[in-house]
Formats: structure tokens, C-alpha cells, sequence
């Protein structure tokens, strides 16, 4: 994968992976990127994460869950051309800003079938200083595989490969946090619960 | 381990608090019994009942156990002066109490404070050398600063002497998860499993780290723990019955081409999967056409 690469991240997909991370604070949790890869023609693509899924709060390493959540969203998400292009963890403690190995194992996994496939992780200390004048920065890091396997963090060369779609995006965010709008969020793990309870999330934006 | 009808109770009276219901001191009583973390909650509304000092005189000798809930509440928000001045309140009743030195300590640790705080837990474990909680702040205080396999190590030798402590061994499975050490989580669920075999989150966990490890021989026993956990919980289990069937295809898969009476009974994967169909269609019925293309899928749908 010599060419460069950017990912773009919608409004509702950045703002899911926040409030999930948000619910269950003292939790590490995780969830599966859904988009598609564009074109922009020449050497550049660009892969859009239109949305996520917010899988779980608790044995983030056990495989049940996950084969299940993976099999079922991929079914879903295929009618609306969308597929899994990445992950998004967010760590147990604040100040960890590693990449752990679940969340890599997760990720190699998911780069078997998307070779440009993208790691999000939470940055808490980011989160923490979010105001609403400031930053349209992301409040989390991408990692992609290099060419030796291994997840690499970007931006570190201060290239802005992870953007976000919607620029107002943060605003929107902080907004949800000051309602507690987290909540609402479901996630796969809330399903398997109590099946009642959507994974998909519907009408939490409205 | 909270049970679904008392989460459902407290969830209840906590939205009837917030909404100027009344009841803050049940929801406050049941949070504690259930050990449930609501911090904020239990913060907001036990702060407003401590500053009343009428409804503070009708808390009796009660009042003290408030205290305590508060400051551990106010710990865990990071409101520190709130939780100092009540611990400041609390050691003034109880001069030289254990229980008061215990938040003290634990207050260094919601500072950060690593060293004070181990010294501080020291200094009681001198008079009070087997207080189970101490033993395990020190490993909180390991954990916390993410060194896991000092969190471990001292897990186990803690283990070592106080064997009955189910909430150590559920501990020490979730750390090894973390480190993707599953044959060690697996080895404190089997610990579990003997001494409570009734209780089906000992079961469900041990199938499910069974099933990660993978293999032929844990995949069948897997799928014997998922089938106990569907008996202990009537059939209303759905990450069992999921679970069966996911371990019936696996077993397939690394069965194929093999004899067919090696094969167990099918019959259980078709139960499970009409259980699933059956709870779906009741409880979330949109979901219901991908539940049923996905077994399909795994052709345990005839």
C-alpha cells in the first residue's frame, strides 16, 4: 500500500464512539467502524467512516461476541453498501494512551478483509480539554498497518490523515456530553443483555 | 453480581429521584446493597440529604454509613474536598477506626498519590494483618497504575490465603482476559465453577474463554458449559444460546470429513437456534430477519 491514505469520520459515527466511551468510564470499551473506500482518483482514496457500532463494555478479549456482532453487521450494513473498515477502543485508564493487543489482534482480524483498515483510539486527554472554541481536531488517534504489520500511530510527521467530516462535529459533541445524551447508547454487549435493546441505535440523534 | 429485577429497581427509583419523586434514601440504601457504581447519583442526592441536618437527624445511626457511601461516591467524582470532609466527620466519631483509615487510604489513591497510599495501607495491615479489603487495595493501587502482572502476583498470593473470596478469583479472570492469558482465566472460573456450581455466569464465562482458546476438545466442553448455563437459567440465556450454536460450526468445521458418529446430536444447536428465532420474534422482531439469515448461514435452520 504505497499511496497515501485519508479517513474521513462522520459526525454520528465520531460522536457514538465518544458517548460509548463516555458510559462506561471505568470500563475499556470497543466497537466496529462501518463506511466505504472512495476514489479520489490518481494515487489518493480515501475510506469514510459513516458509522459505528458500539460492541462492548466488558471482556473486550472474549471471541463469541464479536464473531456474532461481526456476522450480524456486516449482514446489515452490505444493504446500505456499507462494510467494517476499522475499530475503535477506548482504554480502561485514563492515562493509557497505548494501543493494547486485543485491540490489535481486533484489528489485524478486520485488516484480512479491508487492507486499509483503521484503529481509532480514544485519546482522554484530548476529550478532556475539548472546549467549543478551540479544535476541530479529532479526539482520537488513527493507527494503520505499515509495511511490517505492526499498527502505526499517524500524525506523529504532523500529516492530518483522520479528519473530521463534519467540522462542526466537536460543537455538536459537547453539546451531547452536557445532556448526558451517553445514556441512551447501546451496545452489542446491552443486546445480548436484553435483545430488546438496539444495537443499531436508532432515533439517538433525533 | 447484580440481578436483573434489582438493576431494573434501582434504575427505576433512580429516574423517580432525579425527577423530584422522593425516595433518595431507598435508591441511596439499595445502590449500597447492590454495590452498584452510580457515583454522581448517589453523590448528588447523598450530599443533599447529609446538608439537611433535619433529614440527617432521621438518619439515626445510619447517618455514619451515609458518610462512607458519600465519600466513596465523592472519590470516584473526583470530588475530593467533599470526600475529605467527610472523612474528617467520620474520624472524629470513630477516632483510630480501621474502616475510616481504609478511605483515608483510599483517597491518597483517587489522588494518585501510589506511595502514600501503600504506606498508608502498611501502617493498618500492621494491626490488622489479615483485613481482606487492605490486601486488595494493594492490588487496586497495581492495577491502577497498569501494572497487571504485579496486580496478578499479588492476586494470587492474596488467593493463597483467603481461597473463598469469589470476587478475587472473578478479578483475577478479568485481569488474565485483559492479558489474553485465557488459560489462566480459565483455571480461576473452574475454581469458581467447584466451589458455586449453581451459578450460571461461572458457567457462561468459562464456555465463553473456552471457545476463545479454541481447539476441538475445548470447543465440546465449551459447548457443555453453554448448554448447563441454558439449563441453570431456563433457556432465557442469549448469549448461550448463541453460544451453543456457535460451537456447534466450529465443531463442525474442525469435524468435517470425519466419522459421522463422532458428531454429537444435533438436536441441541436446532433447540437453541428455535429459541433464539422464538425470542426475537417476540422481544425485537426488527431484528429477527438477520438472526434467522445468519443461522441460516450456519445451516441451523432447516
Amino acid at each position: 500500500m504505497g499511496a497515501e491514505c485519508c479517513y474521513e469520520v462522520s459526525q454520528i459515527a465520531y460522536i457514538k464512539l465518544v458517548l460509548h466511551a463516555l458510559k462506561h468510564r471505568s470500563a475499556a470499551v470497543n466497537g466496529l467502524l462501518l463506511g466505504r473506500l472512495r476514489q479520489d482518483g490518481g494515487a489518493t482514496a480515501t475510506v469514510e467512516i459513516a458509522d459505528t457500532v458500539p460492541l462492548s463494555h466488558s471482556q473486550i478479549g472474549l471471541l463469541p461476541a464479536l464473531e456474532l456482532a461481526l456476522i450480524q453487521i456486516e449482514e446489515h450494513f452490505e444493504a446500505q453498501g456499507l462494510s467494517v473498515v476499522g475499530y475503535y477502543h477506548a482504554n480502561e485508564r485514563h492515562d493509557d494512551v497505548e494501543l493494547g493487543n486485543a485491540a490489535k489482534k481486533i484489528g489485524d482480524h478486520i485488516f484480512r478483509y479491508f487492507p486499509r483498515a483503521a484503529v481509532l483510539l480514544l485519546d482522554n486527554k484530548k476529550l478532556e480539554r475539548l472546549q467549543p472554541s478551540k479544535g476541530m481536531d479529532p479526539v482520537v488517534q488513527l493507527y494503520t498497518r505499515d509495511s511490517s504489520k505492526s499498527w502505526r500511530q499517524t500524525g506523529s510527521d504532523g500529516s492530518n490523515q483522520l479528519t473530521l467530516k463534519e467540522p462542526a462535529a466537536n460543537v455538536v459533541l459537547l453539546d451531547y456530553i452536557s445532556s448526558e445524551k451517553w445514556q441512551e447508547i447501546v451496545d452489542f454487549d446491552d443486546h445480548l443483555d436484553d435483545i430488546s435493546k438496539d444495537w443499531l441505535n436508532p432515533g439517538l440523534f433525533n | 453480581m447484580v440481578r436483573a429485577e434489582e438493576a431494573a429497581r434501582l434504575d427505576r427509583l433512580e429516574s423517580q429521584v432525579e425527577n423530584g419523586g422522593g425516595g433518595a434514601w431507598e435508591y441511596l440504601c439499595l445502590a449500597r446493597k447492590l454495590q452498584a457504581r452510580r457515583s454522581d447519583k448517589v453523590l448528588k442526592h447523598g450530599l443533599t440529604i447529609l446538608n439537611d441536618p433535619k433529614a440527617r437527624s432521621k438518619l439515626g445511626g445510619e447517618e455514619w454509613t451515609l458518610y462512607e457511601q458519600v465519600a466513596f461516591a465523592a472519590m470516584d467524582c473526583q470530588q475530593h474536598d467533599v470526600a475529605k470532609d467527610c472523612i474528617w466527620i467520620l474520624s472524629k466519631e470513630f477516632p483510630g477506626s480501621t474502616r475510616v483509615g481504609r478511605l483515608e487510604g483510599l483517597l491518597l489513591e483517587a489522588k494518585g498519590a501510589w506511595a502514600e497510599a501503600e504506606k498508608a495501607y502498611e501502617r493498618l495491615l500492621e494491626d490488622n494483618p489479615l483485613d481482606q479489603l487492605i490486601h486488595k487495595r494493594k492490588v487496586a493501587i497495581a492495577k491502577a497504575q497498569g501494572d497487571l502482572s504485579a496486580a496478578v502476583n499479588l492476586l494470587n498470593k492474596y488467593l493463597e490465603i483467603f481461597m473463598a473470596d469469589h470476587d478475587a478469583w472473578r478479578e483475577l479472570a478479568e485481569i488474565y482476559m485483559s492479558l489474553q492469558m485465557y488459560k489462566q482465566a480459565a483455571f480461576c472460573y473452574e475454581e469458581l465453577i467447584l466451589s458455586q456450581p449453581t451459578v450460571p455466569p461461572y458457567h457462561l464465562a468459562y464456555a465463553e474463554v473456552l471457545y476463545t482458546i479454541g481447539g476441538l476438545e475445548n470447543l465440546q466442553t465449551a459447548k457443555k458449559y453453554y448448554a448447563s448455563t441454558i439449563t441453570l437459567t431456563g433457556g432465557k440465556n442469549t448469549r448461550a444460546l448463541y453460544g451453543v450454536c456457535l460451537c456447534s460450526i466450529a465443531i463442525n468445521q474442525l469435524t468435517k470429513g470425519r466419522n459421522k458418529e463422532e458428531k454429537e446430536g444435533s438436536n441441541l444447536q436446532s433447540l437453541a437456534a428455535e429459541a433464539l428465532q422464538r425470542d426475537y420474534k417476540e422481544r425485537a422482531p426488527k431484528k429477527l430477519p438477520l438472526v434467522i439469515s445468519m443461522l441460516k448461514n450456519m445451516k441451523l435452520n432447516s
